[in-house]
């Protein structure tokens, strides 16, 4: 975080964020709904 | 000098069909902002892909070929080549279409990095909402968008980092003093990524990496984008006076999630251009720096050693802590951004190499391998199964509903440079500074008017004079506030137009 304020923290940012562990009440949920096979079904063009 | 703007290709797929035709979602998803009916105003002839910035033109690209077999399978389609396209310019400057068969974004130019950030994420916010209308037709959430560089098939796309420099630098200057430092760079931008993988050879479990692009870099210059790749891109393409003017297009880059690792990526690396155009670095080359970058992500430790020509080897975190040192002694006090970039990356450095937890929410490659360990110990897994290249890929999706960065963003774990009112601000407009307001505005004001648009001007229908705005060499920012005011005054383009000519005669 800036130590002193800044042109940047205009408006309210920036904030600080609290780097706890995630809520496992949403976020590990959040994960668990993924589906283990996405990326395997997952396919694109080559891009630039 | 200070102006810059980011373009990223984002993935997309849909789970409610076997085969999905990456052609036609791009295009529907795009037209999908869309409140009326498309209408081609983009002018491509600015646009080419073959000068290269050593000073000669390449006669074909390595991708020609393949882009020429996509468009004879593609030539059956009832639909033509701009409509494929589907080249929008929006009411913020930003342009929106259908690039290689991936919805890109590309942010009007910023003065700032306030304003780039914003307008990076406004492309997001453009990107899922257009996403929800098309899911909307589809009758369900079968779209999805993410913001990311991989498939983990060995096919990437691209998110690339704009630089406006003075040609007055010469070309050879510009590479040696950046390439060390692009090497470096992803200890701050790399966006991670589960896996090893290679140009459309499959992809490996097992390791994790700081960068999503650097299993696709292959050499070091090199003016191709989508074979072949190179660290220092050489394409000369400057949308703007080609006399005075470079674009430096940088195609190493990571897509980032993280407001803060965009604002050091593109910063830190505005600063180095500064030194280079001072002269103020000096002699410093990586032995072998495609080697460098891929050793250098596959390492979350950052202790790979990286030879340098004159036989020292440094880590990553020493080569970036060189260029840090240097800006701090040259740059600072320059103006307050620079002293604020100056202040968090030397802050940033000290954490990686310290204590790389502080970095959770501020750089992506750090706050993915965080989840995803966390994740692993809840569920007792190891680096071997294939569900962390799906969480990897879902850190990525847009949707605020099922994203995983915007979940630990929504849960105030994130770092914000932006607030949602001035995200909301860069939907609506574009910087009031660059010439990206001015492309906004005039889209704002005279859409039925315009026919047609390229990054340095704008063609207005009308009489047989012609009626066009020239901006290639629009970047005074006084300059761009008086244009933008005439623009916002007058009844008519002609009326703008003759105002601003008039302008122009007496200056000259």
């Amino acid at each position: 975080m800036p130590k002193s304020p800044s042109p940047l923290e205009e408006g309210g940012g920036p904030r600080r964020p609290e780097t706890g562990s995630p809520d496992k009440d949403s976020l590990l949920k959040r994960m668990r709904r993924v589906d283990p096979k996405q990326a395997e079904r997952y396919r694109q063009r080559t891009g630039e | 000098m200070r102006l810059f703007g980011i373009e990223t290709e984002y993935g997309i797929t849909r789970d409610d069909v076997p085969d999905m035709d990456p052609v036609v979602e791009s295009m529907e998803l795009v037209r999908a902002h869309l409140a009326a009916s498309f209408e081609r105003r983009w002018d491509y002839a600015g646009e080419d892909p073959h000068e290269d910035a050593r000073g000669f033109r390449v006669s074909g690209l390595q991708q020609d070929r393949e882009e020429d077999e996509f468009a004879r399978r593609d030539a059956h389609r009832p639909f033509s080549f701009h409509d494929m396209k589907s080249d929008l310019v929006l009411p913020n400057g930003a342009r929106f279409y259908n690039d290689h068969t991936h919805p890109e974004y590309s942010t009007p130019e910023c003065r700032t990095l306030r304003d780039l950030v914003a307008h990076d994420r406004a492309g997001e916010r453009i990107v899922h909402r257009a996403a929800q209308r098309r899911n909307r037709l589809l009758g369900g959430a079968h779209l999805r968008l993410y913001k990311n560089n991989t498939d983990f098939h060995g096919h990437s796309y691209g998110c690339h980092d704009n630089y406006l420099v003075p040609r007055s630098i010469p070309f050879p200057a510009l590479a040696a003093g950046l390439l060390p430092f692009l090497v470096s760079r992803q200890v701050i931008a790399g966006a991670g990524k589960v896996g090893i993988e290679a140009q459309e050879s499959g992809w490996v479990a097992g390791a994790y990496q700081l960068s999503q692009r650097a299993d696709f870099m292959e050499t070091e210059l090199g003016v191709d984008t989508m074979h072949n790749r190179p660290i220092l891109n050489t394409r000369d393409e400057p949308h703007a006076d080609r006399r005075k003017y470079r674009r430096l297009h940088l195609i190493i880059g990571d897509a980032n999630m993280c407001e803060y690792a965009t604002a050091l990526k593109i910063g830190t690396t505005r600063l180095v251009l500064d030194l280079i155009e001072r002269g103020a670095l000096p002699p410093l080359e990586v032995e072998q720096p495609v080697v460098a970058v891929k050793q250098v992500s596959r390492d979350p430790e950052i202790k790979t050693m990286i030879r340098l020509k004159d036989g020292r080897k440094v880590s990553a975190l020493e080569l970036q802590a060189h260029y840090c040192e240097i800006a701090r002694r040259e740059l600072a006090g320059s103006d307050e951004e620079s002293d604020w970039l100056l202040s968090e990356w030397a802050e940033t450095l000290h954490a990686l190499s310290e204590d790389r937890s502080r970095l959770v929410g501020k750089l992506d490659w750090v706050t993915k391998l965080w989840l995803i360990e966390t994740f692993m110990g809840e569920e007792r897994i190891g680096w071997d199964d294939p569900w962390l290249a799906s969480l990897d890929l879902e850190y990525h999706n847009v949707n605020p509903e099922q994203g995983l960065y915007l979940g630990l963003e929504a849960e105030g774990k994130a770092w914000r440079l932006t607030t949602e009112d001035g995200i909301e601000e860069a939907l609506r407009s574009g910087p009031q500074d660059t010439r990206g307001g001015v492309r906004g505005l005039c889209v704002q004001r005279f859409s039925e008017q315009i026919q047609s648009m390229q990054w340095e001007q704008i063609q207005f229908r009308g009489s047989i004079r012609s009626q066009h705005l020239n901006m290639g060499d629009l970047f005074d920012p006084k300059e761009v506030r008086r244009c933008v005011d005439i623009f916002q005054q007058a009844r008519s383009p002609a009326d703008a137009l003759a105002v601003w000519d008039h302008r122009k005669e007496i200056q000259t």
